[in-house]
């Protein structure tokens, strides 16, 4: 039961958001001027904004698209990094070394400069949602190098083990090996990773947002919410302008129990 | 990819700890001394090839001039001139010098240091920016017909030019020295670079107080280099600086919650922020987005829909003024008080679109070819204030249809695309004017020039409006008739606000703060602001 505690209350955190987001009539780009820093009342239970936005419903957007695009970055990047550690696995020495330069030389790269640059390539009409998109796709293109090692050191183990070695001296053909033994065990190697890389890309989101690179205007994002705290006019209106990154933490702190968990009972 | 976690966790904190986090220590203050903050350190300390703000403070409080401009009078004063004439024709300018002046080492001023001075100054070698506004300096001539007389001789009438001897320091003739030998109040006496700049009392200085006690009565100021607001307010609170000038409405309201008494706010500044569309024939944009920013009615309409009195309120805590033309009230000299401009109205804004060609189905607006009316707006990041502005403007513009997109943009970026590659569509961004006077706006309004934003450095006027505002502009600037520079300045302000090139949203209010310890500041909206009358500042109680 204590395994599960950190999965359902992810689910609990989700389903409040997704409740929050259907039941308020507000949207999360709707200017209330007339309620500028509002307290929390009935109508804005966490208050408003500097813009008259309400925050519980920017705080919700904010949590589902951060954990959607992180889950979908996450999703790619273990993708990704899976080729590469497996085909570099199960692949001749030379072939190996090329792969894992390749992986090296991307490990190398200064991605913060490489996303300002793919930022500053959109066209400046993108939307808020396509800047989304492509702040998350680029962060699944850049965070492969990493997982794809670990992916290869486990790929090597497995390749090496008692049953793969016994498996083809009974005559198991490739597909076979591949089908019996591979695949039933990279479960418990790939998992760990996207588990990983979620809560990674979540705050690396947060930061890119906090330095104006994340996602656009109105689009709600942890590091545009964030940017409150770096005024310290508004921390002294509104103790809610620290939702956004107590909610953060606690999103985070879960995620990493998850993972946790995970690899434990792996 | 953990500790990628934990370390990119620890920077995200980092966000939150910047705005409570304040370890500060400003160098101790001397007896008598004021300080207060410059945001960085002075590019020069030779008066003459002053450019940025910080060596133009430099060169306000330590250099003599002839003549000083009364920011709050906006009037000419006589400073180491005791009188100046200017012939009918406007070319003859002739200053008479105090008698007995002295150099802050001791020795004797006499007109020809001010020759020298000015001949260094309009030479071209020294590449001097004040000599631009005697339009050809390479022609200017100075003789001394006496050791207190000094002519200056100009080729042709140049409207307003005696207010640029407000900004020539004269210095030691043949003994340049980089602000420490002056013939103003203070005298360079050490520069910290990144740390602070130490002017002293000038004990030659020519002025005494009513009384006769010789000016300025401070000992010396301290000019701490410090580009950190949270800082700059913490050491002001604490009584270590005295006065902070330029304050942004956040910053404004902290100080007036914990130091009520402290905060002015003048109301509007000279200063504009505005939203203009990029005319441009050469810009790389598609053809039909050119034909609406190029249309009148588009423009109105967009000026109609904007609630400037919430920007106003909501993106500069109430510390800004609507706006409607590029003279603000607080230039009574020059704001035309009779101007109509288009009111603030969805309605109308809509059917302006609507004679305009522009259709609507659902949310989206259309043109008459059927493209969906959508444009990003470009703005620098890191003003709070122009980014509240745009995000307001997203929605007001939704009302009637437009889906407009916000991309910010660090400086250099956005110039590159407004100067060099005219790569955008529109533009939220603000003009400091520093002067009144009109003249010094010409190059913003000739169609020729590269700093007419909406449409740079034309040929030949694009429109029949363009080529008006460069006749009126031309007048204004040749007349030597103020009621025919008034009324072409009138005329040219109501063209804009017909023609709406420039969208003003607001004149962003003068927020300043002085210590209660402090004497004799008369705050102002011109710079220096708060310590344009130097001379007589001082602190309560601060012996010399």
């Amino acid at each position: 039961m204590k395994k599960r505690i950190p999965a359902v209350l992810l689910l609990l955190l989700i389903l409040a958001a997704v409740l929050v987001l259907l039941l308020t009539r507000y949207g999360y780009a709707d200017q209330d001027r007339d309620a500028i820093m509002a307290p929390s009342t009935a109508q804005h239970w966490t208050g408003t904004d500097e813009l008259g936005r309400d925050r519980t419903v920017r705080v919700a957007a904010a949590l589902l698209i951060g954990l959607t695009g992180a889950a979908a970055a996450a999703a790619i990047t273990t993708a990704i990094a899976a080729c590469f550690g497996l085909l570099a696995a199960f692949s001749p020495a030379s072939i190996a070394t090329l792969l894992l330069f390749v992986s090296d030389v991307f490990l190398s790269l200064p991605w913060l400069f490489l996303l300002m640059m793919a930022r500053s390539v959109l066209p400046l009409t993108a939307s808020p949602l396509e800047t989304a998109v492509t702040t998350f796709l680029v962060l699944a293109a850049l965070g492969w190098p990493a997982c794809a090692r670990a992916i290869y050191r486990g790929a090597i183990e497995l390749r090496c083990s008692e049953w793969m070695i016994q498996g083809h001296a009974c005559g198991l053909k490739k597909r076979q090996l591949i089908k019996l033994h591979l695949v039933p065990h990279l479960r418990s190697l790939l998992l760990p990773q996207f588990l990983v890389c979620v809560p990674a890309f979540i705050v690396a989101e947060a930061n890119l947002g906090a330095l104006g690179l994340g996602v656009g205007e109105p689009m709600p994002s942890w590091g545009a919410m964030l940017l409150e705290l770096d005024n310290s006019a508004l921390l002294a209106r509104s103790h809610w302008v620290y939702l956004p990154i107590v909610l953060l933490a606690v999103v985070l702190l879960i995620l990493e129990s998850f993972t946790t968990e995970v690899e434990t009972h792996a | 990819m953990r500790s990628l976690l934990r370390s990119s966790f620890v920077s995200a904190a980092l966000v939150a700890l910047t705005a409570v986090s304040a370890p500060c220590q400003a160098a101790p203050r001397l007896t008598g001394e004021l300080a207060w903050a410059i945001h960085y350190d002075p590019k020069t300390f030779d008066p003459a090839k002053v450019d940025d703000q910080a060596s133009e403070l430099v060169r306000y409080l330590t250099g003599g001039v002839l003549l000083r401009l009364n920011r709050q009078t906006q009037a000419l004063e006589p400073q180491l001139a005791e009188s100046y004439s200017v012939s009918p024709q406007g070319t003859l300018i002739v200053f008479k010098l105090r008698d007995r002046l002295r150099f802050s080492d001791g020795s004797a001023l006499t007109s020809t240091d001010v020759a020298w001075s000015l001949r260094r100054v309009l030479a071209a070698a020294t590449q001097a920016p004040v000599a631009e506004e005697f339009v050809a300096p390479g022609e200017v001539t100075v003789d001394t017909p006496d050791r207190l007389t000094v002519r200056v001789h100009l080729p042709k009438r140049v409207i307003g030019v005696e207010k640029s001897f407000d900004e020539i320091a004269i210095e030691p003739a043949n003994r340049p020295s980089e602000g420490r030998v002056t013939a103003g109040p203070f005298t360079v006496s050490d520069y910290r670079r990144g740390q602070y700049v130490r002017l002293r009392r000038n004990a030659n200085y020519w002025r005494r107080d009513s009384a006769g006690v010789q000016l300025p009565y401070a000992s010396g100021v301290r000019l701490d280099v410090l580009n950190n607001r949270e800082q700059e307010i913490s050491l002001f609170l604490r009584g270590e600086y005295d006065v902070i000038d330029g304050l942004s409405p956040d910053y404004f309201a902290i100080l007036t919650q914990r130091s009520p008494q402290s905060t002015r706010d003048l109301g509007a500044s000279l200063n504009t922020e505005q939203l203009w569309f990029n005319q441009s024939p050469a810009a790389p944009l598609a053809e039909f987005e050119k034909s609406w920013f190029q249309n009148r009615g588009f423009r109105v309409a967009v000026s109609e829909a904007i609630h400037r009195a919430d920007l106003a309120r909501i993106a500069y805590n109430g510390h800004a003024t609507p706006a409607y033309g590029f003279i603000s009230p607080a230039n009574r000299m020059w704001h035309n008080e009779a101007l109509q401009y288009p009111h603030e109205s969805v309605a109308e804004a809509a059917r302006m679109l609507a004679t305009s060609g522009f259709h609507r189905s659902g949310n989206q607006l259309y043109d008459a070819a059927g493209h969906a009316v959508k444009f990003s707006i470009v703005t620098n990041s890191g003003n709070a204030a122009r980014q509240k502005m745009a995000s307001m403007i997203q929605q007001d513009l939704a009302a009637v249809g437009m889906q407009v997109t916000i991309v910010p943009l660090d400086f250099p970026a956005l110039i590159e695309r407004l100067m060099h590659k005219q790569d955008y569509e529109a533009c939220l961004l603000g003009v400091a004017n520093a002067e009144p006077d009109p003249s010094s706006m010409v190059n913003l309004w000739m169609s020729s020039s590269p700093n007419h934003q909406w449409n740079p450095s034309e040929k030949t006027p694009a429109t029949a409006w363009e080529a008006e505002i460069d006749r009126q502009m031309e007048l204004q600037a040749s007349s030597a008739v103020q009621q025919v520079r008034k009324k072409a300045v009138d005329r040219v302000q109501q063209i804009v606000a017909d023609q709406q090139p420039f969208i003003y949203l607001v004149y962003p209010n003068v927020l300043q703060a002085i210590s209660p310890q402090l004497r004799g500041v008369q705050p102002a909206i011109l710079a220096p602001g708060l310590v344009w009358n130097i001379e007589v500042i001082r602190r309560q109680g601060g012996a010399r």
